[in-house]
């Protein structure tokens, strides 16, 4: 199919590369390409890449129900290198558009480095104009925002890591 | 404006099998996917796929905000809504139009028209479709006698209000059907508080055969022929066939002009199909309802046809007319379809959800299979069993069986439960081979001597 190029390759190429290691059961992938390096890990003693290179957390990193940050995994990759082993990874409970702030020009519910309480609403997500608050799940400090401000965010998308208390 | 990006707000095979028709007629695809289904067939063959969100289907695929939301958000400039879902929900076609989405279906207004059983039966009327021969009051037992006597025996009595066989008598004669007024009367009285009731011819053995349509939304509408879904268990079919063969010719052409002028009476827009109750003793059909959208069991249409009907509705959503005149439509020969499903017939058709560890299914001319399933697939537990369609065409009801068989015979696949063992033994009953069907049929014969076996 021709136009099938239309749409992110590498990241759906990612994107499968997570989702079948997820389900495999194998402990450690480590995989390099020119100047590419990914190292998924189920187990969280297992060291992280050297240097400022990109990493793709595990499933570890994810404490809800979804295994795999599968649906933008190029924000992941650009953003993880700010976070750290055995953060927690908050993420979207439904398709909608992602908002930071409560309306606009307001100011962001949380900036990096911001802390929260369990259960402080953090973002809104946004489903023909119906607007649904997502809460913390745990007390913790924002170490990153892995998703855009007013874009469509999927199901199971990363939104936010936090370090917990 | 032909189609460029179309949102499948489905899933199963016939997500897969939008996909295909889409990427025939050039137009990109996302497919919508619960959690669930983030690894599917659909999903895997579309240009992109979006989780719309868990596994439920009322938090996923069933949320007509949340589908609309990404189909928008995602570039779509088209939705099917395959069928199941939110297929026939009016909501859908009016959430598209105020996004600017074309809607691959008919007008809001027609399907919830159609889906309303007394506007549908006036719309029916109206159109000169027949209708079961029926009474819509009776106020005494005297008029019951009466009013049964014009109907003809047996009559159904029902409570108006009624509803899971309370209120209900069947009467063979005038004497019954005064009795039967008597006691249906005070049933509904006790059960509803209300002791309307209205009466209608009653069919012991009836076939269910429905019309193939396809509307341009302006009035003209072309029918595929007939298919014939007698075999059902519990109102669900599992094989269907066209053409319906125990069907004479002069009412087969009285059912098709019946369906096309009741579509044509409401300005038809895309797929539907009008579904018939054929009387076997009086020879005799009337009119149940319009599914205002594509069915299942389709394929058998298309293969007796060679048409994709499919890819039609996709044109037509994109603004084009009917590409075919009523006398292009060729039908040739004879096709059965088997809906496979992951069932255990042994354990009362339990529900077999599983990961299918070996798929191996038939092949070869006059064969074709409809299914998002392969070995390692997972079936999820929280949606229907079907798993896939196997449809054969042959150029008779005989030979269709014959390459049926083979075909169910060459089927194998290992890890989950499934129906084709009973297929297998649906197309070898000499009840069947013969054409002795009714919509009761598989319930009060092939299972009924099952169990007798069993036991």
């Amino acid at each position: 199919m021709t136009h099938k190029s239309s749409i992110d390759q590498p990241v759906d190429q990612l994107r499968i590369l997570i989702e079948e290691f997820t389900r495999s059961g194998i402990a450690t992938l480590h995989v390099r390409s020119g100047d590419f390096e990914l190292l998924l890990s189920n187990d969280s003693g297992t060291p992280s890449l050297a240097s400022g290179r990109p990493v793709a957390n595990g499933p570890v990193a994810a404490p809800a129900t979804i295994p795999a940050p599968a649906a933008a995994p190029a924000a992941v990759v650009q953003a993880v290198s700010a976070v750290p082993d055995g953060a927690v990874i908050l993420t979207a409970p439904n398709l909608g558009t992602f908002y930071r702030a409560p309306k606009p020009g307001a100011a962001a519910y949380v900036e990096i480095g911001g802390r929260v309480a369990q259960g402080d609403e953090i973002c809104l997500i946004e489903v023909m104009k119906l607007f649904t608050g997502v809460r913390a799940e745990v007390a913790g400090t924002i170490v990153a925002v892995l998703a855009e401000d007013g874009a469509m965010v999927e199901a199971g998308q990363p939104l936010f890591a936090l370090v917990a208390d | 404006m032909a189609l460029k990006r179309l949102f499948v707000a489905n899933r199963g095979e016939i997500a897969l099998r939008i996909v295909r028709a889409a990427q025939a007629l050039n137009i990109e695809t996302v497919v919508a996917v619960s959690d669930a289904d983030r690894d599917s067939a659909a999903a895997r063959l579309a240009d992109r796929s979006v989780v719309l969100g868990p596994a439920q289907a009322a938090r996923s695929y069933l949320d007509p905000r949340l589908v609309v939301h990404a189909a928008k958000a995602t570039g779509c400039d088209g939705l099917h809504p395959g069928y199941g879902f939110l297929s026939e929900r009016a909501i859908l076609p009016r959430l598209c139009a105020a996004n600017g989405i074309a809607f691959v279906g008919p007008e809001p207004e027609v399907i919830e028209s159609l889906g309303d059983k007394i506007q549908a039966r006036a719309m029916a009327r109206a159109a000169g479709v027949p209708l079961v021969p029926g009474c819509d009051s009776i106020a005494s037992a005297a008029d019951a006698r009466r009013e049964a006597d014009k109907i003809g025996y047996p009559v159904l009595i029902k409570a108006a209000a009624g509803g899971g066989g309370r209120g209900m008598v069947i009467a063979h004669n005038g004497d019954g059907a005064a009795a039967g007024f008597d006691r249906a009367s005070a049933e509904a009285v006790a059960a509803f508080g209300d002791g309307t009731l209205f009466m209608e011819r009653f069919v012991p053995q009836a076939r269910h055969v429905e019309v193939q349509l396809m509307g341009d939304g302006r009035g003209q509408v072309i029918h595929f022929g007939e298919r014939d879904c007698s075999v059902q268990r519990r109102y669900q079919k599992l094989i269907e066939e066209a053409p319906c063969a125990a069907m004479p010719e002069h009412l087969r052409a009285q059912l098709h002009a019946s369906a096309v002028a009741l579509a044509a009476s409401v300005q038809y827009r895309n797929a539907g199909t009008a579904e018939f109750l054929f009387d076997i003793a009086r020879q005799e059909f009337y009119f149940i309802e319009v599914n205002a959208r594509i069915q299942v069991e389709h394929p058998v249409s298309e293969m007796i046809s060679g048409f994709d009907l499919v890819q039609e509705q996709l044109r037509i959503a994109g603004g084009a007319g009917l590409s075919l005149r009523q006398d292009q439509v060729r039908l040739s020969g004879h096709a059965i379809e088997c809906r496979i499903n992951a069932e255990d017939t042994a354990r009362d058709f339990l529900p077999s959800p599983g990961r299918i560890t070996y798929w191996s299914p038939p092949q070869g001319e006059g064969v074709r299979l409809d299914s998002h399933m392969s070995e390692g697939a997972m079936i999820p537990p929280y949606y229907d069993s079907m798993i896939g369609k196997l449809i054969v065409h042959a150029d008779t009801r005989e030979a269709a069986i014959d390459r049926l068989d083979a075909a169910l015979a060459d089927f194998q696949v290992e890890g989950i439960a499934t129906t084709i063992g009973l297929h297998r033994e649906i197309i070898a009953h000499p009840d069947f081979r013969a054409n002795r069907i009714h919509t009761r049929w598989l319930e009060q014969v092939l299972l009924a001597e099952r169990e007798g076996v069993a036991a």
